[in-house]
């Protein structure tokens, strides 16, 4: 674990800082270790969204009724957001048989990504490489055994030899698609929540540290101005608000994209 | 440390494959943090919805049920009001039919009574202007006669007796009253 290397530069000499990597942002210090297995705090952080989620659904259902109070309207809301507005509506009928796996990758991803600005935590798991990664391979094995299981080989070969282009595009055609389906789609799927949420996070901690250094740490060379800390500042609270649009439309598109590739593996004639 | 050692060690520390490469204790952290995410959602959460939205149902059916029963009863309540009011209208309908019979019978008792007495009140006069007439004309006869037997008294003073002549008169009366009847 790296400190932060600023804070160890003399500046009284001329050596050159050690400029601090990007891995500094997404390192936390480890907990406590069992046996060679070190629990950093972004593990922690995985368990405490679990605990946000199970708390939520605890205190939203725990006692439901039939006339829901406003807490159970919320995650009533949300099941059904899920249940209907992407397993049912994207897959059809057959849908509800995914909706407790759509609804806890949405939910977990949710709440991972609300982590980014969740204040005193402020670090969304998913920008772990390992949450994205890990989905992204529940919902490519999901899919690919579906498609196997559904349509039996025909499902490789309709993918491999699509009927619904001309012959001679057959071969090109069917390239892209096996390697799109195969090797593209999960990885997307990963890399688009993973960046999403590092850049977030990165952008955040650039702007409010930065705020933070040009209103409380002294300079080293240039000229200290509040200024431009508070506009630094104020910059880092509007992508604050922006990042929270950013932390539900991640989960949605990797819910809702987690949907289509399922549908497209039980219907590959669409 | 020299400056060539500090940039090799952070070219390998910022060479970004440790951000993008997941570690082994965090696949395996977020594996198990998510499995009891998905084992809360399928055996907790969606199961306690589905109880909500049976209950839900259940009471939407319930109060549909009641509501129907509570409309069926009104409904038997409202006809029953209505076969009372008919009820009560026939039967007002039929007193009033009863009355007016009544009425009627009165009316022709009255009438028949009227006319009886009426009859009866003209029988009796008709009796008394008979008897009225029988006794005046017999005390006109007996008025006559004894005039007429004064008046030939006068006439024939002496020659033939009071009773001779009453004789007389009476039978001249009877000739006349013959004639007359």
């Amino acid at each position: 674990m790296g400190e932060l290397v600023a804070f160890e530069c003399d500046t009284a000499t001329d050596v050159v800082c050690q400029p601090p990597t990007v891995n500094e942002l997404f390192e936390l210090p480890t907990l406590f270790s069992i046996g060679d297995v070190e629990i950093t705090r972004q593990i922690a952080y995985f368990f405490l969204a679990t605990l946000v989620v199970a708390a939520i659904l605890y205190f939203g259902l725990r006692k439901p009724k039939a006339v829901p109070g406003k807490f159970q309207l919320i995650v009533e809301e949300l099941v059904a957001f899920v249940r209907d507005g992407i397993a049912k509506d994207i897959i059809g009928p057959e849908g509800t048989k995914y909706v407790p796996y759509l609804l806890s990758i949405f939910l977990f991803i949710l709440v991972g990504n609300f982590f980014e600005i969740t204040p005193f935590i402020n670090y969304p798991i998913t920008s772990r490489m390992a949450i994205p990664a890990l989905l992204a391979i529940m919902t490519y094995l999901i899919f690919v055994f579906m498609g196997f299981r559904k349509n039996g080989l025909s499902y490789l070969t309709g993918i491999i030899w699509p009927k619904s282009v001309p012959v001679a595009m057959r071969p090109l055609v069917g390239i892209i698609e096996f390697f799109s389906t195969f090797a593209i789609r999960p990885l997307t799927l990963a890399v688009r929540l993973f960046a999403n949420l590092v850049a977030g996070h990165v952008m955040l901690s650039l702007l409010l540290v930065t705020g933070f250094t040009y209103l409380f740490v002294q300079p080293f060379d240039f000229t200290f101005n509040p200024l431009w800390g508070v506009l630094w500042f104020l910059l880092g609270i509007a992508i604050f608000v922006f990042e929270m649009v950013v932390a539900f439309l991640q989960a949605y598109i990797f819910t809702l994209l987690s949907a289509v590739y399922i549908e497209s593996s039980l219907h590959p004639e669409h | 440390m020299l400056l060539s050692q500090q940039l090799i060690a952070a070219s390998e520390e910022a060479s970004g494959t440790d951000l993008i490469l997941p570690a082994t204790s965090e696949l395996i952290g977020g594996l198990i943090a998510f499995t009891i995410v998905g084992l809360i959602v399928w055996r907790f959460a969606l199961p306690q919805i589905q109880k909500a939205l049976d209950e839900r149902q259940a009471a939407i059916v319930g109060k549909m049920q009641d509501a129907e029963q509570t409309k069926q009863a009104a409904e038997k309540l409202k006809s029953d009001y209505e076969a009372q009011i008919a009820g009560a209208k026939s039967e007002a309908a039929q007193i009033v039919e009863q009355a007016r019979h009544q009425a009627e019978t009165m009316k022709a008792d009255i009438v028949a009574r009227a006319q009886d007495e009426a009859a009866a009140i003209a029988d009796r006069a008709k009796a008394d202007i008979e008897a009225q007439r029988a006794s005046v004309i017999s005390g006109m006869r007996s008025e006559v006669a004894s005039l007429s037997v004064d008046m030939a008294q006068k006439v024939v003073a002496g020659t033939v007796d009071r009773g001779a002549q009453q004789a007389l008169v009476e039978q001249y009366l009877s000739e006349l009253g013959g004639v007359n009847n």
